[in-house]
């Protein structure tokens, strides 16, 4: 009973900080465009570093956040076959999305350490100390995560209702 | 057979309920598995598909969407609709359909649309006396035109998914007649409605409070300006202007409306986050799904099955019309573009159909696709915000779907409504 809920802390401290640090990036780029546009036009001084900064970022909270979104359910599907399904097949059919899930979380994470390692001595000119590798990263870390939260899923069943991922009460955006 | 692995596995995995996003994934996977292509090509695909920069214009109008629409902008840009249309018979639904067509100039999403307008005008026009079920149905239907009016991510996703073909400054300048022209025929419809079933009059707004709602309004339209006008005067990309239409968006909720809490922005952020990852993830998914069509040439073959049927550029049209409609009730808008675009451009390079255009006629058809049962995130908002029922809403659109259908028609057969604006900027 103990494992249990230490598992599930953990996985909403994991929940916690993918989105902290993919909205810290939102944040960031947010930041840091429209500052390249001053710089360009204000004080004639282009700045060569947001835009692949940007990009770097963006690959960070696109898989950070998916795999986040994953366990908040946010992920768009078609389920209209599965409410109209008998409960015992709706059950199976769950098992089976489960797995697909997972399938495609172990591909993410075994080729995705292996993008890392192909493109590991590759550097960006704008900075060169960076490894492309290490802007591939999120993908197999996010594959990682994606596993972790199945099994959180499949072994404990959804989150509970005081996880943080229901704290947003508006409406999202399609 | 190759082409069943592709699409035959994508369709099971999407039937049985697996994120749409993974079902591109598993099925672009499964495929190469099928056809000897190694892995490590698609896993490239898919990482190529989220460092494009033009991507970022994506995370950058959903915020600068989010914090526009939760900021108090809706109820400012429904009370400048009241000056002009409130005291007209049926005139709250109707300034229900023109805060929707400027809200559309901010937002860019249905959903979002209809949350934010839904919320203030569904309980006034309830409160006028107007049925609760008409009053939901009137916001989910206008909130469409969010999608065509500039700024649209949508557009920003059909350029991608055209391969960066398309410009999205003609994309943007291309939705702004046939997103006016929906909302006319909405207008119609809601105004026929009321003349035939007495809805009220409503009183008209005092001269002298008519600067300051002007002034209020205009603050948060100023943003469709500094987007367009950046991308046309070419100050701007389609990114940076996102990016600055945030700032701005940013400056104006707690400078001037000051409406929002601080604290209540890490919120709005989780949420901007929550529906951006979604939709980048699916977009680079979708990139390993296209590179697996193309491997297989599925839009040549799809080009030569049309061409089959007919050569006519309207027979393709309706009959691409027809399917949309119909896969639209089953599938969101997002993914529908990334998988069909790629499909459909070389059938309509051969018969001579504007990218652009038909663009518009995609997110248009599509966008009617996200207020019908079973699959419609527009619909299940508008209902959860009036409080009504999918089935009671449901029994009362089909005059609706009349009218959207009409505007799709001619959006579709009159390429001047589409073509004609970012005609004059070539």
């Amino acid at each position: 009973m103990r494992l249990r809920a230490q598992y599930q802390r953990a996985m909403e401290a994991l929940y916690i900080a993918c989105i902290v640090l993919s909205g810290a990036a939102l944040v960031a780029i947010t930041l840091i465009i429209p500052l390249g546009v001053f710089m360009r036009y204000a004080m004639n001084s282009p700045l060569s570093w947001p835009e692949p900064a940007a990009v770097v970022m963006m690959v960070m909270f696109s898989f950070l956040g998916g795999a986040a979104i994953y366990r908040a359910n946010v992920h768009i599907a078609v389920e209209a076959l599965l409410n109209a399904v008998p409960p015992a097949v709706r059950r199976a059919m769950l098992w089976g999305v489960d797995a697909c899930m997972a399938a495609t979380a172990l591909f993410m994470l075994g080729y995705g350490v292996q993008l890392c390692h192909l493109t590991w001595y590759n550097t960006m000119a704008e900075f060169p100390a960076l490894h492309v590798g290490i802007v591939y990263m999120p993908i197999p870390i996010a594959g990682f995560l994606t596993l972790l939260f199945i099994i959180e899923k499949v072994w404990l069943g959804p989150p509970p209702k005081t996880s943080l991922m229901y704290s947003d009460q508006a409406a999202g955006l399609e | 057979m190759d082409i069943l692995v592709l699409l035959g596995s994508f369709t099971l995995l999407c039937a049985l309920g697996v994120p749409v996003a993974y079902a591109l994934g598993l099925a672009a996977i499964l495929a190469a598995l099928y056809v000897d292509i190694p892995l490590e090509a698609v896993m490239l695909k898919i990482s190529d598909g989220t460092d494009d920069f033009a991507l970022l214009a994506i995370p950058f109008f959903v915020l600068a969407g989010a914090i526009m629409a939760e900021g108090g902008m809706a109820a400012r840009l429904i009370n400048l609709a009241k000056l002009f249309v409130g005291f007209i018979r049926g005139g709250m639904a109707v300034v229900n359909v023109l805060a929707s067509t400027l809200f559309g100039c901010i937002s860019g999403s249905s959903v979002a649309d209809t949350s934010a307008i839904g919320s203030v005008m569904i309980p006034q026009m309830v409160k006028q006396g107007y049925p609760r079920v008409f009053a939901t149905n009137v916001t989910i239907c206008g909130s469409v035109q969010a999608l065509m009016i500039p700024p649209s991510h949508n557009a920003v996703i059909y350029s991608i998914a055209a391969g960066g073909t398309v410009s999205v400054a003609h994309l943007f300048l291309a939705g702004v007649f046939p997103g006016l022209l929906f909302g006319l025929c909405l207008i119609g419809l809601v105004l026929w409605t009321s003349h035939r079933r007495q809805f009220p009059v409503s009183e008209r707004v005092a001269l002298r409070q008519v600067p300051k709602i002007v002034l209020d309004a205009l603050w948060g339209l100023v943003t469709v300006f500094i987007i367009m006008g950046g991308i046309l005067s070419g100050v701007f990309t389609a990114t940076e202007s996102a990016a600055v239409a945030c700032v701005y968006a940013f400056l104006v909720t707690f400078l001037v409306y000051r409406d929002y809490k601080w604290r209540d922005l890490p919120h709005l952020v989780h949420r901007v986050v929550k529906t951006v990852a979604m939709v980048m993830m699916l977009i680079g998914f979708s990139v390993g799904f296209g590179y697996m069509m193309a491997i297989m040439q599925i839009p040549a073959k799809v080009t030569y099955f049309f061409l089959g049927i007919s050569e006519n550029k309207y027979v393709f049209l309706l009959l691409v019309n027809i399917l949309l409609l119909l896969l639209g009730t089953f599938m969101d808008l997002a993914p529908m573009l990334l998988i069909c675009t790629p499909i459909f451009m070389p059938v309509i390079l051969k018969l001579g159909i504007d990218p652009v255009h038909f663009g518009i006629v995609m997110i248009l058809n599509l966008g009617i696709g996200l207020i019908t049962p079973p699959v419609g995130p527009t619909l299940f908002v508008g209902c959860a915000i009036g409080k009504v029922t999918m089935e009671q809403v449901s029994k009362e659109l089909w005059p609706f779907y009349g009218a959207m259908c009409l505007a799709l028609l001619l959006v579709t057969y009159v390429p001047a409504l589409s073509l004609w604006l970012p005609g004059l900027t070539k």
